[in-house]
């Protein structure tokens, strides 16, 4: 029902930039997921199309129609906030009905729509009670019963599960999946948890210090990163770096002398590569593996994590350089020994001195 | 685990005994004036109890002093009117001071803050030359509009603070939601902030009721309109002074007061400590 269109958002507080030149295309009826750090201006840019917060300059656009000086309502959107915001003096029936009462809807009108947000939810048997009664998950629900019974065009979602307990957490992520399948609208999500992006997103908004750093689907941020930034901050564990010296460029990729293993060739578009002897290599710790033979990255086991079907090793590399591999469950390694790493060179990532991920060539289809 | 020793009790409570000593025994040497009679007052030696004490002051004030009953409800009514019209300008000025940046803003507060240093007595003479070319003198309103000017900035600072505490969150939801500001102020911040509203109503209550003397003296002198520290002092006769119904009519005035505080404490302490504690 509808697209959101930023151009060139800026945002100065007081002096302080926080967002630098953001533009970007949200679908229709899509689910974009804006993820970064804490204070990187996630949750300004969304106030931004909110209409919380004005922009210093740029242009915002819901259906095509300019809004950036348009109230809230006017804008038709609605958003869930990270506290909830429930009014707690008002019980879960009223708080649902608040914006039905704003905008003057006759009495019966406001009933119907407040038990079919109340049956989406599954909260009707607690319309009475007043939030404080209510479990953590149930004022989620709420919060959200509040945002759809006026069917506004875009969601927008402030970290709305960072407040709830990890099962809870895999619980309501599940649930807003399917939500977003019911209502079929446009949805917007910030949150600093990678895995709540990547398992709800259809696009996901990377944003770090004010500035967007990349926009796609999950998988191809996951295996097209376009900086060190995002190769870093998608996946769990996180990317390995290391940093190699480069031998030669060439039309097939880039050769570097990885520690132990040696020259190696990394099929990548280094072409266009100018200047930096060093380069860094980002390897996932779910492309490591132990390997056959003697050559290998040599690292000394700190710390096991063993979760059963996977076990989790830290320890260091090269010069002290920290390291996490994923390795099958039943691995047989123990702490403070040194085992060698192999990784096949096509799940290598190469990023030059300025963090500007290469393009990989064998990546797959996604 | 005990917090405090023995020894640490006993001061605690010793401190206790000595304020409150100073605090309630001029209210008990005044019941125990209104309950005896007049000459019992002068005799010699003293006589803490005696057996002709009787509540027959209370009766007496009846008569003594006729307009008792008006002196009475004054009070009460032109602490009610005062305190109303204060809350008036209070609420829209502490919601404004809470939530919206504006020029001027800490200056003005400030500046309100400094009217606060200036005891009324300062301002008798401007204002009694105001009040006169407004017309208002010997009026209920040279009363309470002077009685509420002097209590709306001390009701802004108390019930500013108490409004910066409630979540911009509800109010940024309702605004999405399409609430206007006079909506939200209504249906979401006025009802939660009630304890805090109890608690400035009840300090402009009591200030009123405490500084009608003054304005009363000096701005009015129509006998009907005069609030009860005013009209006490009927009892103050050319020639003596009948303290046991003055003490007696003086506690009867209290009592309204007292009424209201028993009934608000628990507000009251909670509104005045609250979010000084909690995280």
């Amino acid at each position: 029902m509808a697209t959101v269109s930023l151009k060139s958002i800026n945002k100065l507080f007081d002096t302080t930039q926080v967002l630098y030149d953001v533009s970007l295309d949200i679908e229709d009826k899509e689910f974009v997921v804006f993820v970064g750090p804490s204070g990187c201006g996630k949750t300004t840019l969304l106030r931004i199309i909110a209409g919380l917060e004005e922009a210093t300059s740029g242009e915002i656009e819901i259906d095509g129609i300019e809004v950036s000086k348009a109230h809230p309502i006017e804008r038709g959107i609605s958003m869930v906030f990270q506290s909830y915001a429930l009014y707690p003096h008002l019980n879960v029936y009223e708080n649902i009905a608040f914006p039905l009462r704003v905008a003057k809807l006759h009495k019966t009108e406001i009933e119907k729509m407040v038990q079919r947000a109340a049956e989406t939810l599954k909260l009707t048997d607690r319309l009475q009670y007043k939030p404080g009664q209510l479990s953590g998950g149930q004022r989620q629900r709420v919060a959200i019963g509040r945002s759809i019974v006026r069917n506004p065009k875009v969601f927008l979602f402030d970290e709305p599960l960072s407040n709830l307990d990890a099962a809870l957490r895999g619980e309501m992520r599940v649930e807003l999946s399917k939500l977003h399948k019911n209502l079929d609208t446009t949805m917007i999500y910030v949150t600093h948890d990678q895995v709540e992006a990547m398992t709800m997103a259809d696009r996901i908004v990377v944003i770090s210090e004010g500035k967007l750093e990349q926009f796609g689907t999950p998988m191809e941020l996951y295996h097209r990163p376009e900086s060190k930034f995002v190769a870093g901050f998608i996946g769990h564990p996180k990317m390995n770096f290391l940093s190699v010296p480069r031998l030669s460029i060439n039309s097939s990729g880039v050769t570097v002398d990885l520690p132990e293993i040696g020259e190696q060739l990394l099929p990548v578009d280094a072409i266009d590569m100018i200047d930096g002897q060093k380069i860094e290599v980002g390897i996932r710790p779910e492309d490591l593996m132990l390997s056959a033979t003697e050559t290998g990255l040599p690292m000394k086991v700190e710390v096991l994590e063993r979760l059963g079907g996977s076990t989790l090793v830290y320890g260091s590399v090269h010069d002290n350089q920290n390291f996490c591999a994923l390795l099958p469950g039943d691995t047989n390694v123990r702490e403070e020994e040194i085992i060698k790493l192999a990784v096949n060179p096509a799940n290598v990532h190469v990023f030059d001195s300025k963090g500007t991920a290469m393009k990989r060539r064998e990546v797959p289809i996604v | 685990m005990e917090r405090f020793t023995f020894v640490q009790k006993f001061f605690l409570y010793l401190g206790i005994a000595v304020f409150l000593t100073f605090i309630l025994l001029p209210f008990f040497e005044m019941f125990m004036t209104s309950l005896r009679p007049l000459e019992h007052l002068f005799r010699s030696p003293y006589q803490f109890w005696s057996d002709d004490m009787s509540f027959q002051a209370y009766f007496d004030i009846w008569d003594t002093v006729p307009l008792l009953g008006r002196y009475i409800f004054n009070s009460v009514f032109l602490a009610s009117v005062t305190t109303f019209l204060c809350m008036m300008f209070v609420i829209p000025a502490a919601y404004s001071f809470a939530r919206f940046k504006f020029k001027g803003k800490t200056i003005s507060l400030s500046l309100f803050l400094g009217v606060n240093m200036f005891a009324g007595a300062v301002l008798l003479i401007p204002l009694y030359k105001l009040l006169r070319s407004m017309g208002l003198l010997n009026t209920y309103a040279a009363m309470f509009v002077p009685g509420a000017a002097f209590l709306v900035p001390t009701g802004i600072w108390l019930l500013k603070a108490y409004l910066e505490k409630i979540p911009i969150e509800l109010e940024e939801s309702a605004w999405i939601d399409g609430a206007s500001r006079m909506y939200i102020l209504r249906r979401v911040v006025l009802p939660l902030a009630v304890p805090g509203l109890i608690v400035v109503g009840v300090a402009s209550f009591i200030g009123a009721y405490a500084q009608q003397f003054l304005f009363a003296i000096t701005f009015n002198q129509k006998r009907e309109y005069m609030p009860l520290p005013a009209g006490i002092f009927e009892f103050v006769g050319y020639q003596s002074v009948i303290w046991n119904q003055l003490m007696a009519a003086s506690i009867v005035g209290i009592i309204p007061v007292l009424i209201i505080f028993l009934f608000l404490q628990k507000y009251l302490v909670e509104g005045l400590t609250k979010g000084a504690v909690k995280g």
